[in-house]
């Protein structure tokens, strides 16, 4: 497969994968690690949803070190 | 400042900022695509879909140049400080307009073909070893990539999850974007045979923008110079006359070389708090003080001057300092007290009874 088409494929994958992890953190994961989102509008989680599909891995890393810990 | 985030905090002077914005992009469009449509006619003339390419592509290259000139020149006059206010909708809106302009042209001039139009970006010209013929599309196209995690982080979640120093850097590769800009549209001219008046205009902005950050940077290192505090003894550092400080307004000094405070005079007498917004890094000094609190410049986030805390339910916090007043000198602890420290300010000696050398 030429290059321009696997770094394409590449961009692609970490995106979907981004855009399915943003639709769960927006909605469930945000709350765990900021009280603040707590009760956070629609359009407030909307328009974090990009920004959560851009940065997914550093934010699933925060998300799992929030759940190692609290309390089981 | 927030208690719960909402999606956008609107004020009044907010959504005058943005109708103005807004209308300014439609204008500039509308005005640059009749332009286009009654000037350039017979075998110059333009398709509108090539039009509205250049029509976006120029507003949102004028939009950044204006973000751009917005900090420094804010820095040298008060006067562009409303400016600075609402820059993150500037530059989301700078995003949008760009977005439109990359969008276009890649399903134009990429979109009727058998290979991924993405693809075609990247492939169509592989003259990657050339230095006028360079494709230039690959640069806009990484130019909008980072524009849209700029875009896409501008709320104050990412500001606080990210924390202001990383946000900070983050929001600082403009300058990159920027960077690809200029080169992107530069070889887009040399390859395209446009009008040399679009590169002289390209070339000046750049000119008055560097120019803008240089004076800027040059002023900073010469007031940091002139403002550096003294050593007194015992670790304290003099830091001033209290008559030098208008009431309800500061100082700002730097401490040991790189630390900037901001030493306030206010009813209860001389407080001293970091000069650093923990919002967005805002050079608190140049605030004042208004209901009681020290209100930063940039954004209007307010801290209690006695404790560096923002007042509740707010929930943000800055250093403070140890200060006291002898005769009418002002004498700073550098140690910083840990962010929301509560500090007794110095109480000012009357005038008659000062010692005033």
């Amino acid at each position: 497969m030429p290059v321009a088409e696997t770094i394409i494929l590449a961009v692609a994958s970490y995106a979907i994968l981004g855009v399915v992890f943003a639709i769960w953190f927006v909605f469930r994961g945000v709350e765990r690690f900021d009280p603040v989102a707590q009760g956070g509008p629609v359009s407030f989680r909307l328009l974090i949803l990009p920004g959560s599909a851009a940065l997914w891995p550093l934010l699933l890393i925060r998300c799992l070190r929030a759940l190692k810990e609290s309390p089981a | 400042m927030s208690i719960q985030y909402r999606a956008v905090q609107w004020n009044r002077h907010k959504r005058i900022y943005d109708l103005l914005l807004v209308a300014g992009v439609v204008l500039f469009i509308a005005v640059f695509m009749i332009v286009g449509l009654t000037r350039w006619q017979g075998t110059a003339a333009a398709h509108p879909v090539t039009l509205l390419m250049r029509a976006t592509s120029s507003c949102a290259i004028t939009m950044l140049s204006i973000i751009l000139m917005i900090g420094p020149a804010a820095r040298l006059s008060p006067r562009f400080s409303p400016l600075l206010y609402n820059r993150r909708h500037f530059g989301v809106t700078m995003f949008l307009v760009a977005l439109i302009h990359g969008a276009v042209a890649v399903f134009w001039y990429h979109g009727f073909g058998i290979v991924n139009p993405i693809v075609s970006v990247f492939t169509s010209n592989a003259r990657y070893d050339s230095l006028s013929g360079f494709p230039f599309q690959p640069l806009g196209v990484l130019a909008l990539a980072i524009l849209f995690v700029m875009a896409a982080t501008s709320h104050d979640f990412w500001l606080k999850n990210l924390t202001p120093t990383v946000w900070k850097t983050l929001h600082m590769l403009v300058y990159v974007a920027y960077a690809l800009i200029v080169m992107h549209v530069t070889l887009g001219f040399l390859q395209d045979d446009v009008s040399w008046v679009y590169g002289a205009l390209l070339g000046g902005t750049a000119v008055v923008i560097i120019t803008l950050h240089l004076v800027t940077g040059v002023r900073e290192w010469r007031r940091d110079s002139r403002d550096e505090g003294q050593a007194f003894g015992e670790g304290w550092i003099d830091v001033g006359s209290v008559d030098d400080i208008e009431l309800n307004h500061a100082k700002v000094v730097v401490l040991r070389g790189c630390e900037r405070i901001a030493v306030y005079r206010h009813a209860d007498g001389i407080s001293a708090i970091s000069n650093v917004c923990a919002h967005q890094n805002g050079p608190l000094g140049e605030g004042r003080i208004v209901d009681g609190c020290v209100t930063c410049p940039w954004h209007g986030y307010q801290y209690l001057v006695h404790n560096g805390q923002s007042p509740p339910p707010y929930t943000e916090k800055i250093p403070t300092y140890d200060v006291r007043v002898e005769g009418r000198r002002i004498l700073v602890n550098p140690e910083a007290n840990p962010p929301g420290t509560e500090v007794t300010p110095a109480s000012i000696p009357s005038e008659t009874s000062g010692d005033r050398a």
